[in-house]
């Protein structure tokens, strides 16, 4: 057993070092649960148990500094115990909520321990020494995945029999409680999700949504295939050709011939895209993701600064507060790097500008790439993901993982090239062109219409009341569906989204709709 | 109306389209503050970063008071977004209509200290703050609508007995 516990501890570690990799969703309990499946000898189960905790999770995403239950070590462990005690998704569930709002706090008291390391990276930065930057940027962003690794193994070893025998303790009832209770709980997630976008204006894609994948029964995949159709033909999105034309006669120039030669290579900026994976591997609540800011550029630094006086300069510079959405951060990456470029060749620049730049940009670009990646990309890839891995299939978690992280590495790797090569350019005819809003208009609307099919789809929650005289009975759920199939989910959904509105916090919505289904088990109201 | 003043030293990002916009229904974001209102590349870089669902003016702190005061404003649902405690402070004293102040985010600078994982203040914020205080402006600290509402006197009363 103890080779299983120490296999489920490197998944739990590898989940952890998604601060090294991106938040290229790899740590997700859709990606991660298969995985404990594989080492426990269950595959299947493991992948089914991972899409019902994904849903359960969906909505969980870290926004600023919001952060949301680790729901890494709570699935894994979760999915582990379930699956060791030959239990199902519910009882999964039940461990992995607890577990991840206690785990949760440990991490954000190591967000409140790593400002110590501050004056380190400061005096490295005072000696030019981007070696030490380096190091310890790596150093304090293993300190996640080993702690936690830590902490898991030990509830695996100390948690195994207590677990197992008060597993198998719970009785029938408590059980099919459970059960009913986690079909409901993604009510949750689709409420979390729909607050980001639902409103007036737009509430009818999500109606949509929910009548293809309700009446029509349409896979969630050809709903998102519509979503973006549609997308495309209400923002005119396809016509945007005219607007670029314009700006192909503006300025152009700035690479005259006999021009120095840069000393920046490509291969430097695409070491920047590289580095920026590791963006948050040092987040903390002080200076957030500085170090990993610095760690990204350091590349280019080296390339323009010889002495140690300017690469001092450079790395104090890049030591500043930083953060923005991790996926579109090369961006900003980019822009600075032309910018430190010009600074290594103009003895006048004013280096002020740099950091102006930087953190003029930080937080609308955040605004910009939260809604396009956790609004609309996540919801997407989790909708065609769950759909499928819920019934076993081992496409949905491959879907899950390409359908986000084919945009996203593309987008990533592109945009410091973009930021490299046009600077600020580009973002003033972005917002010339009226592209941006458009844009975003065109992802609410995709973005809503698969969170609607997913009530549908994706919530068996049904009733087994009994109406009429004895005798000549009638299954209410029967008429329900006749009327509207689904409907039970979907007023399930907006009533927890009436919740959300006032904003309830996250854990009393999971409690609240776990007490419903429980209750609405046992009076067999609900089923 | 004005539905929520808030400091946040990077305006408008995912905190404030995602959470406080739909939660609060806003349909009127108001960045104040003299610098952006004049440097035409941040107002460019925040009209990119503005939820569909909200209008976006940038004003100078001048401008704002004088929109803020106007009956036409009235009709809409405001969120004014400004950088420091100094700006906060100058928008209560001329805006009857602000009687809370949300502290969202105030970054680390030398000489200031967390008072929670979002907001530093350094002695110059506090001063200005004990200036709001007694102005009976309500403070509170919280990043999105469903935090606890942490209230900035009892955080800095904590503070002081600490040291």
């Amino acid at each position: 057993m103890t080779a299983a516990f120490l296999l489920i501890t490197a998944i739990v570690m590898f989940g952890h070092m998604e601060d090294f990799l991106g938040a290229a969703l790899l740590s997700r309990p859709l990606v991660l649960g298969p995985l404990v499946g594989i080492v426990l000898g269950d595959p299947v189960q493991g992948i089914i148990i991972g899409a019902t905790l994904e849903l359960i999770f969906m909505g969980n995403i870290k926004v600023g500094a919001a952060i949301p239950p680790d729901v890494i070590t709570g699935g894994v462990l979760g999915t582990a115990f379930a699956i060791m005690s030959g239990k199902g998704a519910e009882i999964a569930l039940a461990i992995a909520v607890p577990v991840s709002i206690l785990a949760e706090m440990v991490i954000s008291g190591l967000f409140v321990l790593r400002p110590v390391l501050s004056s380190r990276f400061e005096k490295y930065a005072e000696e030019g020494n981007y070696r030490g930057i380096e190091i310890l940027h790596v150093a304090s962003g293993l300190t996640k995945p080993l702690l936690m690794g830590i902490l898991t193994f030990l509830a695996l070893v100390l948690g195994d029999q207590v677990m197992k025998s008060f597993l198998d303790s719970i009785p029938p009832w408590v059980q099919s409680g459970l059960q009913v209770a986690g079909n409901m709980l993604p009510a949750a997630g689709f409420a979390l999700l729909m607050n980001l976008m639902f409103n007036k204006k737009v509430a009818a894609y999500f109606f949509l949504g929910f009548i293809l994948a309700s009446y029509l029964k349409l896979p969630m995949i050809a709903i998102g295939g519509l979503g973006v159709i549609l997308a495309l033909i209400i923002t005119e999105l396809s016509n945007k050709t005219k607007v670029t034309d314009d700006y192909e006669f503006e300025e152009e120039p700035e690479v005259a011939a006999g021009e120095v030669k840069s000393p920046v290579t490509k291969g430097d900026i695409r070491k920047v895209f590289f580095r920026s994976l590791a963006l948050e591997a040092n987040f903390n609540f002080e200076t957030w993701q500085n170090t990993g800011f610095a760690f990204s550029i350091i590349p280019v630094l080296k390339k323009l600064y010889k002495t140690k006086e300017q690469m001092s300069a450079a790395l104090k510079r890049h030591l500043q507060f930083f953060n923005t959405t991790a996926h579109g951060s090369t961006l900003i990456m980019g822009i600075t790097a032309a910018m430190e470029e010009q600074n290594s060749r103009k003895e006048d620049f004013d280096t002020e500008s740099i950091n102006a730049v930087k953190s003029g940009l930080m937080g609308p670009l955040a605004g910009v790439f939260d809604s396009l990646f956790w609004g609309t990309l996540k919801v997407i890839a989790a909708g065609v993901g769950i759909s499928l891995a819920i019934n076993g299939n081992i496409l949905g978690p491959i879907l899950f993982i390409l359908v986000f992280n084919i945009p996203h590495i593309a987008l990533r790797y592109n945009l410091a090239f973009i930021g490299y090569n046009t600077g600020n350019r580009f973002l003033q005819n972005l917002a010339k062109s009226g592209i941006m809003d458009k844009l975003t208009t065109g992802a609410t609307i995709l973005g809503l219409m698969v969170i609607g099919a997913m009530p549908a789809t994706l919530m068996p929650v049904s009733t087994p009341i009994m109406i009429g005289t004895s005798g000549s009975e009638v299954a209410l759920q029967g008429i329900l569906d006749q009327l509207v199939p689904g409907l039970l989910p979907l007023a399930l959904t907006f009533l927890t989204f009436y919740f959300v509105r006032r904003n309830v916090k996250t854990i009393w919505l999971l409690l609240g709709i776990l007490a419903l289904g429980f209750t609405g088990s046992i009076l067999h109201i609900f089923a | 109306m004005i539905k929520l003043t808030r400091i946040d030293d990077r305006f408008v990002h995912g905190q404030v389209s995602f959470t406080w916009v739909p939660s609060l229904e806003i349909n009127c974001l108001v960045v104040a503050n003299d610098k952006i209102a004049a440097d035409e590349f941040q107002k460019m870089a925040f009209n990119l970063a503005k939820p569909p669902a909200a209008k976006l003016l940038i004003f100078t702190i001048n401008e704002a008071i004088a929109f803020l005061n106007d009956p036409k404003s009235k009709n809409a649902k405001i969120m004014i977004l400004v950088n420091s405690v100094g700006d906060a402070f100058r928008l209560t004293q001329e805006v009857r209509e602000i009687q809370s102040v949300n502290f969202g985010g105030i970054r680390m600078k030398p000489g200031a200290k967390l008072i929670t994982k979002a907001v530093a203040v350094d002695d110059n914020d506090i001063s200005i703050i004990k200036l709001l205080l007694e102005s009976c402006i309500e403070l509170e600290v919280r990043q999105v609508p469903g935090d606890k509402k942490q209230l900035m006197a009892n955080l800095l009363q904590l503070q002081a007995d600490q040291i």
